[in-house]
């Protein structure tokens, strides 16, 4: 089984390629490999979460350690690992489902699925990567991969977006890049087990290379105040690389890093704890009072992308501050989980909330709220599953969101951050506001007469929105605890366990 | 052994299989949903008829078979849920009869009637997860469905146009906002009591946390049952909304439920400060007093009865927060009443609309000849909220006076100021009476308005539930010393009010009630044989102009050019005190503000990223 883990990074790679190669003369190739390529990879990962909670670790070419310095490239995938793979393989592959339709207009179709896996694989390679330098690599390749697709259509607003996030992700790969070299420097390994064994005990030079990883993947997981690109490079991308992006780019390669490494890797000390807690704060009250101002449908979309992680971080950096305190242990559990939960719950219902814009755009050909209105009979199903996406973010009952901001907002409440508590609350009510704002002015109201002959979209669009909306109600079933017991807890458990990960990996 | 767990489970499966039914079945669905709400008034009544002292718990839903998810399930039956459960089921099976008539279209080439798609669904989620509020004995399963309330309410109104999609906005934004607080109590509730098990929670409201996890739960019910601030919802979701769904939800469920869970938090889960109650009685006589001063001007009828179903709000919270046994049941029985008037004013008003078209009442009149049956069920509707008696609004009204009176025996600020509440209680009922004499003179008195074509008495299933609902009316105030009070109050503690000063013998001034009006027969058949004293004529105390047909429209303007009321009324239609109003000012202000700051220009991003290191870095370094 150790030997399927390469599959993820060499399927998408190979998929890649082969359409890029055999594309010339064969276009319909890249929705023939794509779609079995990402299926077969959904059912890996649903066969490794049923295997769990085992810890797999796969050593490229298989060299041994050399007087205990692991020589080998490391892929390790431990119940944490498996929720991003989960997220990346689902999303991933409904997405892929819904472009079928959506690409036909594009003249360079092969190269959008292409670049797609290309992204997928990069995804695929930061989760699963052992060790930091590759971890790196990898998110160059996912990074690269998602400036092209933000310009897909070359357009004027398309190319201004995606410059500013090159340059902003430039700035990030230099941030990390420097924290990489120092990291190497001090400890003289870049193996992630091998660096949480042989870094020192907390001092200033060790913050000083936390604040570089943390502002370095901050960027790329667009907590305030870096998260300036966001908003223009979500909006413009084409739609289903919208739902790719703010549903599984900035965890994949942000807010996972950001986890693994202050918990497993680096000491978890309360200062960074703190840091983390406050730029999620930050992010959650300021993403979302910039969202309920927009007009912009993808725009609105993209900063509450921003608030969303912000309350993922939120609940994880409490648990973190808790357990850095020495706090109970049983809510720092329930923090951690409902920041996991809340992460997996995003990852579902802002990608189907970006598909639905993509439906309302491609048939409507506009994404101004003001020229909108009264769409809920034309496109029921776009229409339909944006209620559910709507009311899952805005954590209403009995969608999926509903649980996972109940679990952060008690389990600020019960380790006494009452503060907090209050304002994920009306962060949550102001998200609200902002997605019937959404509704009224798309979906409600009066109908524009241009409008009149308007149909629903085709028939893969429709099929992975619904599909979408179902899970953003199934999702619901993980609060039951058996069925948490599978998905979340050993997740929760691998990052609860700080310090084992390194002894597991290593094996000693 | 009733299987009660059906009376939650039943209704929301079948709405879901009706969810999946295609939509043009829609008689069918109409004829389920009114089936399984029949089955379930029959089993609300079972429960009801559990013996009198019966505080059980029911045991445990677990359908799903799913282990650890049974104690998130505990169903619990005690005096007030069953009396919530009996009257869910009963207004649940009544307007579930009314819709099945006024979904209908009126005529092939009218206009549609707005009706929501899925409305059986919806209206059958509703029904389950009030039961399921009402039973549930887990405060995360009672979050959970008054949540799913909120939700329906928003999909039980149809966004057809800008101001009916404003309406459901808004609606939803406040709902989903206190269910938001909701959480927060509930959250606090935990850490002070450690359970979540409502039968076990008793709390002083003495240190911050219980006054603040007091509060967030105070504000979810004022939301839900519509008290001030927090009632703004109810006139926009009632004016635009089916008839029928105003009646269901705004003006009986979402009363029942939250008062239910106000009585609730009353009776047992808190043991309330002075000041608390001091906070209660200003809300309820604010409320009182502001919406009714609102309905007064209002034209549309739809509206002015949302309204007034706020105002009334105002002596259900008033009665509760006395806190004496005769406070709490006459609250709770003012409760009952109201949703039984206000449901049969909305089903009365959904008649009137189906038939005409109009909602506004200056496009009505004279009515009362072609639906005279309507017209008598309005009638008594009317004179009920009204506080005449002697119908139940009479007597719950007079009880709750009485047990102010009482109040006022006690020491304490709020004792002392008795004088205040009762002033403004029984103003408040003076001044419905005034709303409702411009309600029924605009419909149904009056000449008819031409534009109008023939109108016809409704047919059989929504005739139903508006006589029923009258008779109830009558009987509830007639017998309500007799036989209400003890069968359905008796978990108020209420065994000894007969002693209390006050009383009123309902029967016997009926049947004086009764004689003088035959009396006034008699004697004005007597006086048309000589001739009568001519003179101008006047409605609802003020002179008519010159004009031939007067307008009901007219009627209260006086009060708006008042000074002092001027103002008061200047600044509402300003929207002054909508907290949903003042709320959105805000956040789109400080977004604005924001927004500023985002210029688009690189330059300035990459400074903000520089300037975020660096600071972070200082923090933590230095």
């Amino acid at each position: 089984m150790n030997s399927l883990i390469p599959l993820y990074v060499v399927i998408p790679l190979g998929t890649a390629f082969l359409t890029i190669i055999l594309g010339r003369w064969f276009k319909a190739i890249s929705k023939i490999l794509t779609i079995p390529a990402l299926l077969f990879l959904t059912g890996l990962t649903f066969y490794l979460i049923s295997q769990s909670p085992q810890t797999i670790v796969y050593r490229v070419g298989g060299f041994a350690d050399l007087l205990d310095i692991p020589l080998a490239i490391f892929l390790v995938a431990d119940g944490f690992t498996n929720i991003l793979l989960l997220i990346i393989s689902v999303v991933g592959l409904l997405v892929a489902l819904y472009s079928l339709d959506y690409t036909k207009r594009f003249s360079a179709e092969e190269k959008f699925y292409a670049l797609l896996n290309l992204m997928i694989a990069g995804m695929y390679g930061v989760v699963l990567a052992g060790d930091i330098f590759n971890l790196y690599v990898f998110l160059e390749i996912a990074s690269i991969a998602s400036y092209v697709l933000v310009a897909f259509n070359i357009e004027k607003q398309q190319l201004e977006a995606t410059f500013k996030y090159q340059i902003l992700g430039g700035v990030s790969s230099l941030l990390i890049l420097a924290a990489i070299g120092f990291i190497y420097w001090t400890t003289g390994t870049l193996n992630l087990a091998d660096i949480a064994r042989q870094l020192p005990d907390a001092n200033a030079f060790q913050i000083f290379v936390s604040v570089l990883l943390i502002s370095g993947f901050g960027l790329k997981a667009a907590m305030v105040p870096f998260h300036s690109w966001l908003p223009d490079a979500h909006s413009s991308a084409p739609s289903p690389i919208s739902a790719m992006l703010s549903g599984v780019l900035i965890k994949a390669i942000g807010i996972y890093v950001i986890i693994r490494l202050f918990f497993n890797i680096i000491q978890i000390n309360p200062q960074i704890a703190l840091t983390v807690t406050i730029l999620g704060t930050l992010s959650m009250i300021i993403g979302v009072f910039l969202a309920i101002g927009q007009w912009d449908f993808k725009r609105l979309l993209a900063y509450h992308s921003i608030s969303q992680m912000g309350y993922v971080i939120l609940g994880i950096g409490m648990g973190m501050l808790i357990l850095a305190n020495g706090g109970k242990e049983s809510i720092a559990n329930l923090a951690i989980t409902g920041g996991l939960f809340h992460m997996l719950n995003h990852s579902i219902f802002k990608a189907l909330l970006f598909l639905n814009a993509g439906s309302v755009e491609y048939i409507t050909g506009t994404r101004s709220l003001q020229k909108l209105g009264g769409l809920s009979n034309k496109m029921q199903i776009t229409s339909g599953s944006s209620f559910a996406a709507s009311m899952a973010i805005s954590g209403i009952p009995p969608f999926n969101g509903f649980f996972s901001k109940i679990m952060i907002i008690f389990a600020a409440i019960q380790a006494g951050y009452y503060w907090l508590a209050l304002l994920a609350v009306i962060v949550s009510i102001v998200t609200l506001a902002s997605f019937t704002k959404v509704h009224k002015y798309a979906f409600y109201g009066d109908l524009p007469s241009k409008y009149e002959n308007v149909k629903e979209s085709p028939f893969s669009m429709a099929l992975a929105m619904s599909l979408m909306a179902l899970l953003c109600l199934i999702m619901s079933l993980m609060i039951v605890p058996s069925v948490r017991a599978i998905f979340l807890q050993p997740a929760v458990d691998a990052l609860m366990q700080t310090t084992n990960y390194s002894s597991i990996v290593l094996g000693k | 052994m009733i299987d009660f767990q059906m009376l939650i489970i039943m209704p929301i499966v079948i709405g879901v299989v009706l969810f999946l039914l295609p939509d043009n079945l829609k008689i069918i669905k109409g004829v389920i949903s009114l089936l399984i709400s029949a089955y379930t008034a029959y089993l609300s009544v079972m429960v009801f008829s559990l013996p009198h002292q019966f505080i059980a718990t029911l045991g445990s839903i677990n359908w799903l078979y799913i282990p650890g998810f049974e104690k998130f399930m505990d169903l619990k039956v005690d005096g007030l849920s069953k009396l919530i459960v009996l009257f869910i089921g009963i207004f649940g099976f009544l307007y579930s009869l009314y819709s099945l008539s006024y979904n209908r279209r009126r005529a092939p080439n009218s206009e549609p009637n707005h009706i929501p798609g899925n409305y059986h669904t919806y209206y059958l989620i509703t029904l389950g997860a009030s039961f399921g509020v009402a039973l549930t004995d887990n405060l995360l399963l009672f979050v959970f469905l008054w949540g799913l309330l909120g939700l329906t309410l928003y999909k039980l109104i149809k966004g057809h146009n800008e101001e009916s999609s404003a309406a459901a906005k808004k609606t939803l934004v406040l709902i989903g906002a206190s269910d938001s607080v909701l959480i927060l109590g509930i959250g606090l509730l935990y850490i002070c009591s450690h359970t979540f098990k409502i039968s076990d929670i008793h709390l002083g409201t003495t240190t911050t946390l219980s006054t603040v996890a007091f509060l967030s739960l105070l504000i979810a019910c004022m939301t839900k049952a519509g008290a001030f601030p927090f009632h703004t919802w109810i006139p926009d979701y009632t004016k635009d909304a089916p008839a029928s769904i105003s009646a269901y939800l705004p003006a009986s469920l979402d009363k029942l439920l939250g008062i239910y869970f106000l009585a609730r938090m009353c009776m047992s889960t808190f043991i309330l400060s002075g000041w608390v109650t001091l906070l209660l009685l200003i809300i309820g006589a604010l409320t009182i007093i502001t919406s009714v001063l609102m309905a007064l001007v209002q034209h549309n009828y739809k509206r002015l009865l949302g309204y007034c179903a706020v105002s009334q709000v105002g002596y259900m919270i008033t009665g509760l927060a006395l806190g004496t046994p005769l406070g709490i049941a006459g609250g709770l029985f003012h409760m009952v009443n109201h949703a039984i008037y206000k449901g049969g004013l909305f089903l009365t008003a959904g008649s009137v609309e189906k038939h005409t078209g109009k909602e506004e009442l200056g496009e009505l009149g004279g009515l009362c000849k072609y639906m005279p049956v309507t017209f008598a069920a309005a009638l008594v509707f009317a004179l009920s909220i009204s506080g005449i008696p002697p119908l139940n609004g009479f007597y719950s009204k007079w009880m709750i006076y009485t047990g102010i009176i009482e109040f006022g025996s006690g020491k304490g600020i709020a004792n002392q100021l008795w004088m205040i509440w009762l002033t403004l209680a029984m103003l408040g009922s003076s001044l419905t009476l005034a709303s409702f004499v411009k309600l029924i003179s605009g419909i149904y008195l009056g000449r008819k308005n031409e534009q109008i074509g023939t109108v016809k008495e409704v047919g059989f299933p929504m005739f139903f539930p508006q006589i029923f609902l009258a008779m109830l009316c009558i009987a509830f105030g007639i017998f309500a010393a007799r036989w209400v009070i003890p069968e359905f109050f008796e978990f108020t503690g209420i065994g000894s009010w007969k002693s209390l000063p006050g009383l009123w013998n309902a029967p016997s001034v009926s049947i004086m009630i009764l004689i003088s009006i035959i009396v006034g027969f008699i004697i004005y058949w007597m006086g048309t044989l000589k001739t009568s004293r001519r003179s101008d004529s006047f409605v609802g105390g003020e002179k008519l102009q010159q004009e031939l047909s007067f307008s009901s429209l007219e009627f209260y303007k006086t009060i708006g050019t008042m000074k002092f009321f001027n103002y008061f009324y200047d600044k509402a239609n300003k929207k002054w005190f909508d907290v949903y109003h003042l709320g959105k000012e805000c956040v789109l202000g400080l977004s604005s503000a924001l927004s500023v700051c985002h210029t688009g220009i690189l330059s300035t991003y990459v400074v903000w990223v520089v300037l975020g290191v660096a600071t972070i870095m200082v923090l933590l370094i230095i």
